[in-house]
């Protein structure tokens, strides 16, 4: 039995220590990374999928835009909660839940980090995370 | 070697007509889309037997729409088809009704938007892509991450922002086929309720449902049918594009619109100092801010002073979305791209009373959609 379990188990892994990766992919006929990982076809140059390989992005890049959602239909968040585009060291712009629900103290161009944060438990009683993005601690 | 349509031969619009763009009602679909059918007719005077085919911009309301409606005007035969493309799909509709005539495949054709709100499926969401955010991102999320990403580059405020509400809510009150037909003021838009980040719901267009249909006809058919000449507005650029990858670039919706509205001016032969007025895509009000500088009209940065100075006004350089836009006219989907055409019709023709663009010879429609697609028209009154 695992001790946790990811909400999307094709993105991330559970377990990861620090900041967790994402997992992206790779065109090897154009070098194109993106996120997230599909195996169709490059959409950069149209290589097929056997061109395409999995590749980890590192969960740390710098907050392009954010937006705090105030009115929600969805049944799997509550609003508010705070939505940033972060562009990944890696290279592609990704949208991610924000670890803290309001906007307060951030600022585009903010360092940011991936982090894996509670949500709540399966059927099973199994604990459940979500990977998030936080601002990155300022070093000392 | 391949043709863009100012190279076949020429293609008119001469008749327009609407049924009002209202919330959700007992109305059937049939009976918005008939109406506005019957109102193009009446305009154009032209007969129903005279249509030679039929292209029904729909998005949400089903499969096979076209036939259980217009047969209504008399069976006929013609072909017809539903035109689905997301927001674009009544400017998708028009385009292909154009392209009919264009080509000579027909000399008179139909382009018709009709929508009601119900259930219905994205596609995008069966693709097995799932990405971290899924349903958290919607629309006006996409938008207020764009929103807060201008302001603090151009250092706008989110109240300069708003007056794009204002601008369009004033020209949507004269507009008999708005469903927002009352003006509003700038505290009113702010005071909320919020939705998503600076956007307040008064700067978000509203969903309802209503019709829209475009006569699009040759010059022999204006000749034979007896068509008034002097009514007639010619479709000079017709441009459809989808995404491509912009690597570096990060505001994707400003740069696919760059490239069809590029596109749109070198087939047209016109710059954005031509345009008179024009009708875009402001589901959102920051989404006017980008285009009309994705388009030219002026430099980076420099829309929320062009819109302060009344330069997009009904009477400034360019009227921009003079029935309302999307924000007070609303966007019902299917109809919405076609009714952009009605409108500007409707003032290249100097019929567009209150909202009338002062000799206004040239007009633009640009339309977005989920996917993502663009859509651009440019429409010019002959001398």
């Amino acid at each position: 039995m695992p001790n946790r379990i990811a909400v999307h188990p094709e993105l991330y892994s559970p377990d990861s220590a620090g900041n967790p990766p994402l997992n992206g992919g790779k065109c090897r006929a154009c070098g194109y990374v993106f996120f997230p990982p599909q195996s169709y076809g490059c959409e950069s140059c149209g290589a097929p999928p056997e061109k395409l390989e999995p590749v980890q992005l590192a969960g740390s890049g710098t907050l392009h835009s954010y937006a705090t959602v105030h009115l929600h239909m969805g049944k799997d968040i509550e609003a508010p909660f705070t939505i940033g585009l972060i562009v990944l060291d890696d290279g592609p712009a990704i949208s991610s839940t924000l670890a803290n629900r309001t906007d307060e103290g951030l600022a585009i161009g903010d360092r940011m980090k991936s982090v894996l944060v509670a949500a709540g438990t399966d059927q099973q009683g199994i604990e459940m995370v979500e990977l998030r993005f936080a601002k990155a601690e300022e070093r000392k | 070697m391949k043709k863009s349509l100012r190279d076949m031969r020429p293609v008119y619009v001469v008749g327009i007509g609407l049924h009002r763009y209202q919330r959700l009602s007992e109305t059937p679909y049939v009976t918005l889309g008939l109406a506005a059918v019957r109102h193009a007719l009446a305009d154009a005077a032209l007969e129903w037997r005279s249509v030679e085919s039929a292209y029904t911009g729909t998005a949400v309301i089903g499969m096979a729409a076209s036939r259980p409606m217009l047969r209504h005007l008399g069976a006929t035969g013609i072909p017809m088809a539903q035109v689905e493309n997301a927001s674009a799909s009544g400017s998708t509709a028009f385009r292909q009704a154009c392209l009919d005539v264009a080509s000579g495949l027909t000399d008179v054709s139909l382009a018709i938007g009709v929508d009601k709100p119900g259930p219905f499926a994205m596609a995008p969401s069966k693709t097995r892509m799932r990405d971290l955010v899924g349903s958290r991102m919607v629309p006006w999320t996409h938008f207020a991450l764009l929103a807060q990403e201008y302001m603090t580059r151009w250092g706008v405020s989110a109240e300069q922002i708003g007056m794009v509400a204002v601008k369009n809510r004033r020209n949507g009150a004269s507009n008999p086929y708005a469903q927002r037909q009352k003006a509003v003021t700038l505290e009113e838009v702010m005071a909320g309720p919020a939705i998503s980040g600076s956007l307040t719901r008064l700067q978000c267009c509203p969903i309802g449902e209503g019709a829209a249909a475009v006569i699009v006809a040759s010059g022999d058919a204006i000749a034979q049918l007896g068509i008034d000449r002097k009514r007639a507005v010619r479709v000079i650029a017709s441009v459809s594009k989808t995404e491509r990858v912009y690597r570096g670039a990060k505001n994707w919706d400003a740069e696919l619109t760059r490239e069809t509205v590029e596109d749109a001016y070198r087939e047209a032969g016109v710059g954005p100092g031509d345009l008179d007025l024009m009708e875009l895509h402001d589901a959102f009000t920051i989404e006017e801010l980008l285009y009309v500088e994705a388009m030219g009209l002026c430099a980076p940065g420099k829309a929320a002073g062009a819109i302060a100075a009344g330069e997009f006004d009904i009477g400034g350089r360019c009227a921009v979305s003079a029935s309302g836009g999307l924000i007070a006219m609303g966007h019902p989907i299917g109809p919405t791209g076609v009714g952009q055409i009605a409108e500007i019709t409707r003032n290249l023709r100097g019929e567009a009373g209150v909202r009338q663009q002062p000799n206004a010879k040239t007009g633009l429609a640009h339309m977005v959609g989920v996917g993502a697609v663009c859509v651009v028209h440019i429409l010019q009154k002959e001398a």
